[in-house]
């Protein structure tokens, strides 16, 4: 099967845009093989690509809110557990959820070997299958985009019940006020206007995330701009 | 006295030991994770969530239920002073020469006439009123079947008028058509200062005479601001 297959499945596996609600409907037709879905959470389907930009997110998580060897992590979104195989190299135990089970599917082929790691599968948009103050590290990397705002700062709110005091949250988007981010814009800018699929991407301001953090209860929060061109909000959540 | 090669090596076996501890409670965590998912209780937030706000609905009926047999211990009691001080100005009276002056008592406003009616009220009156006015809603024909030409409540003597003829098309399948009163719904709002008064629904039968349809007292304490 060649790349150009791949494409061409993914293609026609675009829910449309009035279904952005209905995520798992959404990324339940991205997931019917693995090549499909590695094209729709990372753009590519080769292992080394896969590794490579997954390590460029490790090296953001790592600059922004930092990855101990005693950590227990959760990302929200994990897809094909693109992040979670190398990441879960470098912490306690790494749990990737996504609200895909197909994606999971994807993602416990690959992550056979690593028992530090466990999958969730979400029932509906927030983390209610985890207990509060539980993790150390929570984020969520390349999901927002996909997300609507009310969605976004859902998770957000769920992620700080779910952090230990002192546990730290990550989410990212991209902006149109970099180069990288308007290239983003210009690309669903291109799409008829009857052609745009569920999960086209939509962009966050800098205010927006931060405001979803504060709004949420984080303190110490922040925005970064990122190497990658992209924007993360960071925060901690403040002790008992 | 301990020297500085001391220090160091107390201090990197403090901080091994703080490690350890992390890397236990770490582990503790996870082990906590995973038994919470092992037991099935994968939504066990929105079912407790659920349950809480079940629970808070079951609290807010049996509070709303003691309110109306508190109300109903209220009204008795109230009706007792009543009588009593009635007595008491009975006893107290002068008595002139010829003999025992018969008692003044006060006339009381001229109530209105009961009347049998069928009636059920949507926004109910029994409750502590927490705003400044009060929309009662409900629907109410006489068992006689008179035509009902206006409806009105009474506040400590002070009366609101209603809007009458609202449709209730389910009264009129489960009870069948009173021709006079096709439409028997109603609407009042009421004004509801603080204080404790009395609340009567009263409805003007064939264009005359008023009779009550229910009658109550009513407690208003208005949230702080």
């Amino acid at each position: 099967m060649t790349p150009g297959d791949a494409q061409q499945r993914w293609q026609t596996s675009r829910a449309p845009l009035g279904d952005r609600s209905a995520y798992k409907k959404v990324w339940e037709l991205q997931s019917q093989d693995m090549d499909v879905a590695a094209l729709a959470v990372a753009g590519h389907t080769d292992e080394a690509t896969l590794e490579l930009t997954a390590r460029g997110t490790i090296d953001m998580l790592k600059s922004t809110v930092g990855v101990g060897a005693n950590d227990v992590i959760l990302e929200i979104g994990c897809g094909i557990g693109r992040v979670g195989l190398p990441l879960s190299k470098e912490c306690l135990h790494w749990v990737g959820t996504d609200i895909s089970s197909g994606m999971l599917r994807h993602a416990a082929e690959r992550l056979k070997d690593r028992r530090n790691t466990t999958l969730v599968e979400l029932s509906t948009v927030g983390l209610q299958e985890f207990p509060l103050d539980s993790f150390d590290l929570v984020y969520c990397t390349i999901v927002f985009m996909h997300l609507l705002e009310w969605d976004r700062y859902r998770y957000v709110e769920e992620a700080f019940r779910i952090l230990r005091p002192g546990g730290r949250c990550y989410v990212d988007n991209f902006t149109v006020d970099t180069d990288t981010g308007w290239k983003i814009f210009m690309e669903s800018y291109s799409y008829p206007i009857d052609r745009r699929p569920a999960h086209i991407s939509m962009s966050s301001s800098r205010e927006e995330l931060r405001t979803y953090l504060t709004r949420a209860g984080f303190a110490d929060v922040r925005v970064h701009d990122l190497a990658n061109g992209l924007i993360a909000a960071t925060g901690t959540k403040p002790p008992a | 006295m301990s020297t500085p090669g001391d220090s160091d090596t107390r201090l990197a076996a403090l901080q091994a030991e703080l490690q350890s501890v992390k890397r236990r409670e770490a582990e503790y965590r996870v082990k906590m994770i995973q038994e919470f998912l092992d037991r099935g209780e994968r939504n066990s937030y929105l079912h407790v969530l659920r349950e809480e706000c079940a629970a808070l609905i079951k609290r807010e009926q049996e509070a709303s239920a003691d309110l109306e047999i508190l109300t109903r211990k209220l009204e008795d009691a109230e009706a007792r002073i009543a009588s009593l001080t009635a007595e008491l100005e009975r006893a107290r009276a002068p008595k002139s020469k010829w003999g025992a002056k018969p008692a003044e008592v006060p006339a009381p406003t001229a109530p209105v006439p009961g009347a049998p009616f069928t009636y059920y009220l949507h926004t109910s009156p029994f409750r502590v009123y927490r705003d400044s006015a009060f929309t009662l809603r409900g629907w109410a024909w006489p068992v006689d079947g008179r035509k009902v030409t206006a409806i009105r409540v009474d506040v400590d003597g002070r009366t609101y008028a209603g809007k009458l003829g609202l449709p209730e098309p389910e009264v009129v399948a489960h009870y069948g058509l009173q021709p006079e009163n096709p439409q028997p719904g109603f609407e009042i709002t009421i004004e509801t200062p603080a204080g404790r008064h009395s609340f009567s629904l009263e409805a003007q039968l064939g264009g005359s005479e008023w009779r009550s349809i229910m009658r109550t007292t009513i407690w208003c304490e208005p949230r702080a601001k």
